[in-house]
């Protein structure tokens, strides 16, 4: 099949990627740019960066825009995936949910109106596992975004590697170690199948209230 | 040894559908519903049949003759709910949920005591067996008769791991 992969740029949606790829062809990457940095559908932190991880993967990437209006940011959705079944032919997307029911019953729903297939190779995958796999993979990733306490400013732009999963794994019982409930969100920067690594060279942190982003404002792929 | 069957069409698929049934059973074996030997049923102690992807209806073309004579007992999630039916001559119906929707028990069993919500994932649903829950007042979970065998159309690896950890138990 050729498949479409819902893509915001971090760890999960470049892990389900590389699950996809073993088993079928990936012919685009779809990006959702949120305006509203509280969207229960969509990554915000970074996800304009994709344009440099589809250039490093050499795929060609869908992406619009919406002002992520509950509900209504489904139909942008639904535009985004007609978009590439056009363009790309498309038999299918993949996503990187992993317990969500409210993101994956509608990325379900909006797959069988427009008859295309839907994979989430992450699903109810342990998140502590999760992580181990990223690295155990070779994907490099950096802490865009925290949400959630006791997560602070200190997490901002740190490596997901072994420690920084061995800190999350502890704090199992307070956060989803791997974010899946929006407690963190990730970019990667490189990973198997990219043919370029993506340098940040100007970034931004701003944190309050265990609730923070590491903007990354300008970056080269090279 | 409890035995765990795939109706996965697609390999990608299993990651969603079968694996997360794996990790709930430590001890297991499985097999693709294209291969099931009747050593493997034989030497079952119980089995389990998983669900798959929406867009996946492969599963109806395969033999599942066997649960018509079967001994062990069965659990059918989703699309094994309804090969459970096809098999013993219930016929499928065409019905859409997705998503998680509140269930409503209607018979005590201690399989889904204490479920309040599912989550669902089927175009297609079949009635007429014994009705041990409901959801939008459609039977959603049946047992056949007689037998230890049951159907759950919703996904209990979901939200209700607890159906999948007693019936293995």
């Amino acid at each position: 099949m050729k498949l479409g992969v819902l893509y915001s740029g971090g760890k999960d949606s470049t892990l389900a990627l590389l699950k996809a790829q073993e088993h079928h062809q990936i012919a685009c990457l779809i990006t959702v740019l949120s305006e509203n940095k509280e969207s229960y559908m969509f990554q915000t932190a970074n996800t304009h960066l994709t344009h440099l991880q589809a250039e490093a993967l050499g795929v060609p990437l869908v992406r619009v825009t919406t002002k992520g209006v509950k509900e209504e940011e489904l139909e942008d959705l639904r535009n985004a995936i007609s978009e590439a079944k056009a363009a790309h032919q498309i038999d299918g997307i993949v996503t990187g949910a992993v317990r969500s029911t409210y993101q994956a019953s509608r990325v379900q729903r909006i797959c069988r109106e427009l008859g295309v297939w839907c994979f989430n190779p992450l699903w109810l995958k342990d998140q502590v596992e999760l992580l181990q796999e990223v690295i155990d993979r070779g994907i490099v990733a950096v802490i865009s975004g925290v949400f959630a306490e006791p997560l602070d400013e200190s997490y901002l732009g740190k490596a997901i590697d072994p420690a920084m999963v061995a800190k999350l794994a502890k704090l199992k019982h307070r956060i989803n170690p791997a974010g899946e409930g929006g407690e963190i969100e990730t970019t990667v920067l490189f990973a198997p199948g990219f043919t370029k690594r993506i340098t940040i060279t100007k970034s931004r942190a701003e944190y309050a209230n265990f609730s923070g982003t590491y903007q990354i404002e300008e970056a080269q792929c090279s | 040894m409890l035995l765990i069957i795939s109706t996965c069409a697609d390999k990608l698929s299993e990651l969603e559908f079968v694996r997360p049934i794996e990790r709930l059973v430590p001890v297991h074996k499985t097999v693709h519903c294209t291969k099931i030997t009747p050593a493997d049923i034989a030497t079952a102690d119980k089995i389990i049949i998983a669900g798959t992807a929406l867009k996946d209806f492969d599963y109806l073309k395969a033999d599942f003759s066997w649960l018509r004579t079967t001994t062990r007992p069965v659990l059918g999630i989703c699309a094994g709910m309804q090969v459970i039916a096809t098999a013993l001559g219930m016929p499928l119906e065409d019905f859409v949920t997705i998503g998680p929707r509140p269930v409503q028990v209607v018979k005590e069993c201690a399989l889904i005591s204490g479920a309040r919500e599912a989550y669902f994932l089927h175009t297609k649903t079949a009635c007429g067996f014994e009705t041990l829950a409901v959801t939008d007042g459609k039977p959603c979970m049946f047992k056949i008769p007689c037998k230890e065998m049951y159907g759950c159309i919703f996904h209990p690896e979901v939200l209700n791991e607890r159906i999948i950890a007693r019936f293995a138990a």
